[in-house]
């Protein structure tokens, strides 16, 4: 809680310091983002002057099974990668918060997908994958089991390329997560371990309710990484098969940039911004709840 | 008790090893077929890393990359780039991050929010937009497009920073304030030396974000020399087919200046800031 | 450590301005009568020898200077939309011939009549190629030249046709002659239950399905109503083709094939026949085993087939609508479309517009396969058909939207996700959406 304390700065202070933030944010967010929101009404293909169809874009989506399995696939996504990406990041960070020597080397190892380009990770996976052929396949075949069709399958095929993208940036929410690791004070930790909890008890119940505000801050990132797919699915699947890996951010390239649909592209935009709001909603009403600040 | 902790230290390593086996082995595979010529890369038979290094001539794709394609300068034009967004962000996001945390004062309130409700706007939403407004500065062809944005996005740093300075302690800030010292003083000589992790942390955060970018270095660059690394990557990829032994070799180049500053602020993310000792 | 950041900062910063300020090209100055033209092409494959072009065609015109940029196609039509929506398009720049229809409409492009109707390009350019993409572009003007031909061909592994004792695929191949031959080339070598050479391969790509349906005297739009509305015809191809899968068993589900890139399944010998586009002779040259003996054939012809129709179409340049030097643009670009080159400028299996160039003995005269070169000649010759309309990528599927639209529909049926009938009903449902969009 802050307390309320008196004015300590000159009065323009805060104001002056923000001046680039303010600029940023005007000039970068916002007027792009309302001519957005303007563009959602129109038609348009780049030339000429937009043509002002009102609701017309938002109906042709609502009409469009497309878009609905569009949606759907957005969300189940986005849950996918958060929980994943989360538990894993969290996972690694423990692992490694250790002084060993070398450790370093492999925190680095595990940091490489993040860097690498998305479109190496498709093509090397898409052959790890591959039915028949694959690493994975031929390994299950061995032991007698026919791997199914991991992109193949349109049930199969969106879970698949989540957990790619959770494999691809789980090393990001370890630096995460170890950064946050340095503001616990250790002291508590320690006390713990004198009063004979074993290392299960330690992290849970000590370590892990410390880490609230970090774990706020990696589930933010997160939430909007989350939606950041769409170099990953044009490498593997490209929105397919049959739709079932086609998520609004793709779609919104699609439109935007290959088909020049200005006014549809921006429509579908709005509705992600829609679903990024909600997401963030109620990561702030989790934060209320349960992030305890540390004093 | 020993033996256990013992135990406990290899059952972890064995961990880690399998989980970084996982990690590295795609980076592995670009390695090994950035050494390959083309039509070995998606053969049937499968060269193993040895049998490619020593080749005679092994380093060919690399020095093809760098100096028939022009690698050299695009890697110079990309550090310069993100280096400089980078910088700009942690700047700005400090002291924006600083004002949220410690100064009361109207609109503060709103005007976080705000800054938070834009940091979920994916860049496909905004970047059409925003091309216009670049043309209109007059900035097409020039790096402004690709370093100002970035320097000026400072949404998530701000929000970490922010999140950061609320921990230290306000008695750090009283002490300053009882030394009659001005905002800008206080910023400088008592918060930021305390910043070393987070600000490690955003600068490769940022850096990465920028370096990785492809969407706006392709629709603002037009002139072949100030392409950025990314950006040159696609050229190995037309219509018809793709050099894919140039295209690994040069994702590989593009992808070591990254680790390189991975390694450098890895200290300063983890060894760096500790509690200043001030506790209640 | 601060007083370090404040002095990067200012240095920084003030590189920034000095670079900043320094790479804005500064207007041309016009010497004397120096004329500037922009060429803008989309296959960065081609940066050496096009520089090639442009230090030829700069020596023979000493006042004038090409700028060529050239960029990967997936940034080229962006970022040429962009630069039209400004009305500041290059002076010569490529255009295919999807897109012919919509740029004319938009008046993007600039009228070639006065240049074609009055010098020898009439004679120069196979006259079917000048005409067909005159009627893509609307019929009444010329608006886009063309340098180049694209048709498709079976390909058959010759290897593999001798082993199984097969004759090689002729003109007069029928679709049955094609599927004894696929069955006699789909084989279980090593005995495991598995195929391991299939006599066919294809999947919903536009190269590989259209070809079938105008090999059978098929179309998929009917040009009156510009609807999606395939003849009884294209049906019997479309269910040809996925009966390969479903029925015969003699090619592979499209989804077995995805670990492989879809140019090197021939290549690599996993299929022994397929169809593709021309320009694929360049890939099969250079991916596949040196010692791989293959050929290239005419489409087989379906039972209602007419004899002279091919799928085809051309690859062209098109002028800015405001060049201030279009006789400079129209000279400039005749040069690069086949004027000033030769052969290898050509990527294999494209064919050149110019009739000089294809008929000489360049041509055929590569000692690399196919053998059967002369196939392409007598393509370029031939009356052309295409399934173009605007919004074509998106009903088609292609490029990013590959997965979706008519070709991941096709690949549905393959894949086992849906039958026939309910495919074609979700096809039209599809395909018709987009077309009414862009014809009321």
């Amino acid at each position: 809680m802050k307390e309320h304390r008196l004015r300590w700065h000159g009065k323009y202070t805060p104001w002056l310091f923000l001046i680039p933030t303010i600029v940023g944010l005007l000039v970068f967010k916002l007027i792009p983002i309302f001519t957005a929101f303007y563009l959602s009404f129109t038609r348009w293909n780049l030339i000429g002057t937009p043509e002002f169809v009102g609701l017309g874009n938002f109906k042709e989506a609502l009409h469009s099974t497309h878009f609905m399995q569009t949606i759907y696939n957005t969300f189940g996504f986005s849950i996918l990668y958060i929980i994943g990406s989360m538990v894993v990041g969290l996972f690694l960070a423990v692992l490694i918060n250790k002084k060993m020597k070398g450790i370093s080397f492999f925190r680095a190892l595990i940091y490489l997908p993040v860097v690498t380009s998305s479109v190496a990770v498709g093509i090397v996976w898409n052959w790890i994958l591959g039915p028949n052929v694959g690493l994975i396949a031929k390994l299950l075949l061995s032991i007698g089991i026919n791997a199914p069709y991991w992109l193949g399958d349109t049930s199969l095929a969106l879970k698949t390329v989540a957990s790619v993208q959770v494999w691809k940036m789980s090393g990001y929410y370890m630096v995460l997560f170890l950064a946050g690791f340095q503001a616990i004070d250790y002291q508590v930790i320690e006390a713990s371990v004198v009063d004979g909890a074993n290392s299960f008890q330690r992290f849970f119940k000590v370590t892990f309710p410390m880490l609230g505000p970090t774990t706020f801050f990696v589930l933010s990132v997160s939430i909007i990484d989350s939606f950041k797919n769409f170099e990953l699915i044009y490498a593997m699947t490209k929105g397919g098969p049959q739709n079932s890996t086609n998520t609004l951010v793709y779609d919104v390239y699609l439109n935007g940039f290959q088909f020049f649909r200005i006014g549809y592209a921006s429509s579908l935009s709005m509705v992600l911004l829609l679903f990024v709001g909600i997401f963030t909603a109620i990561n702030f009403y989790i934060k209320k709840k349960w992030a305890q600040p540390l004093y | 008790m020993i033996e256990n902790y013992r135990k406990n230290n290899i059952i972890r390593l064995i961990i880690i090893l399998m989980v970084s086996l996982i990690a590295v082995f795609p980076f592995f595979w670009m390695l090994q077929n950035s050494f390959n010529t083309e039509q070995n890369i998606f053969s049937k038979k499968i060269l193993g890393l040895p049998e490619l290094l020593f080749k005679k001539n092994m380093f060919e794709n690399y020095i093809m990359v760098i100096k028939d394609y022009n690698f050299g300068r695009y890697t110079l034009n990309s550090l310069f780039v993100s280096g400089l967004a980078a910088t700009g962000q942690i700047i700005v996001c400090s002291l924006a991050g600083f004002v949220f945390a410690k100064m009361n004062f109207k609109g503060s309130k709103i005007l976080f929010f705000l800054l938070l409700l834009t940091l979920m706007v994916p860049v496909q939403v905004t970047i059409i937009p925003e091309y216009y407004i670049m043309m209109k500065l007059n900035w097409l062809d020039t790096f402004l497009p690709l370093i100002v944005p970035s320097f000026l996005s400072g949404a998530l740093g701000t929000f970490m920073l922010k999140e950061y300075y609320d921990m230290i302690p306000n008695s750090l800030l009283d002490a300053g304030i009882i030394d009659g010292a001005s905002a800008g003083r206080i910023y400088f000589n008592i918060f930021v030396p305390q910043s070393g992790a987070p600000i490690a942390t955003l600068f490769i955060i940022a850096f990465m974000n920028n370096w990785n970018d492809l969407l706006r270095p392709m629709l603002y660059l037009s002139k072949e020399k100030l392409q950025t690394v990314t950006l040159a990557l696609t050229q190995f990829q037309s219509q018809y087919s793709s050099r894919w032994n140039l295209l690994l070799t040069g994702s590989v180049l593009s992808i070591l200046p990254l680790i390189a500053l991975f390694i450098f602020a890895q200290k300063y993310i983890i060894e760096g800031s500790v509690n200043s000792g001030i506790k209640g | 450590m601060k007083k370090i950041l404040i002095s990067f900062l200012i240095a920084t910063l003030s590189l920034t301005a000095i670079f900043a300020s320094g790479i804005k090209e500064t207007t041309e100055i016009k010497q004397d009568e120096q004329i500037t033209l922009e060429w803008w092409s989309w296959s960065p494959e081609m940066k050496e020898k096009n520089q090639k072009i442009i230090n030829k065609y700069e020596s023979e015109h000493p006042n004038i200077i090409i700028e060529n940029t050239m960029m990967s196609a997936s940034e080229y039509w962006p970022k040429l939309k962009i630069r039209a929506s400004q009305g500041n398009l290059p002076d010569v720049f490529g255009m295919s011939s999807s897109a012919l229809e919509e740029w004319v409409e938009d008046g993007l492009l600039g009228n070639l009549d006065e240049y074609i109707n009055n010098d020898k390009t009439k004679q120069e350019i196979y006259t079917n190629l000048l005409d067909s993409t005159k009627a893509l572009a609307g019929g009444n003007h010329y608006y886009a030249l063309p340098f180049a031909l694209v048709t498709t061909n079976l390909y058959y592994n010759k290897d593999m046709f001798d082993l199984a004792g097969l004759s090689y695929p002729t003109d007069n191949w029928t679709w049955d002659d094609f599927k004894d031959a696929a069955k006699a080339l789909t084989l279980d070598k090593d005995g495991d239950g598995a195929i391991d050479q299939w006599g066919f391969w294809f999947y919903g790509r536009y190269t590989q399905i259209e070809s079938w349906v105008y090999a059978n005297d098929g179309y998929l739009i009917n040009r009156d109503t510009m609807r999606y509305e395939p003849n009884d015809n294209a049906l019997d191809a479309l269910k040809m083709l996925t009966d390969l899968v479903l029925v015969d068993k003699v090619a592979p589900p499209q989804k077995d094939m995805a670990a492989f890139r879809q140019r090197d399944i021939f290549a690599h010998e996993i299929a022994a026949m397929s169809v593709e586009g021309s320009w694929n002779i360049d890939n099969n040259r250079n991916h596949s085993d040196k010692s791989m003996r293959w050929g290239i054939a005419k489409i087989p012809l379906g039972p209602s087939a007419k004899v002279g129709y091919i799928y085809g179409w051309s690859d062209s340049y098109s002028m800015s609508p405001n060049t201030e030097y279009s006789q400079e643009a129209w000279d400039f670009m005749k040069y690069i479309a086949g004027e000033g080159i030769g052969m290898d400028m050509y990527m294999a299996g494209k064919i050149p517009s110019f009739k000089a160039i294809t008929e000489s003995e360049a041509f055929d005269a590569s000692a690399q396969q196919p053998d059967e070169m002369y196939i392409l000649k007598e393509q370029a010759a031939g009356a052309m058909l295409t399934s173009y309309t605007k919004g074509w990528s998106e009903w088609r599927g292609y490029g990013a939207a590959e997965a979706l639209g008519l070709n991941g529909i096709i690949d549905g049926i393959v894949n086992g996700e849906m039958t026939f009938d309910e495919a074609m009903i979700e096809a039209s449902k599809d395909i018709n959406s987009v077309l009414k969009r862009y014809y009321r």
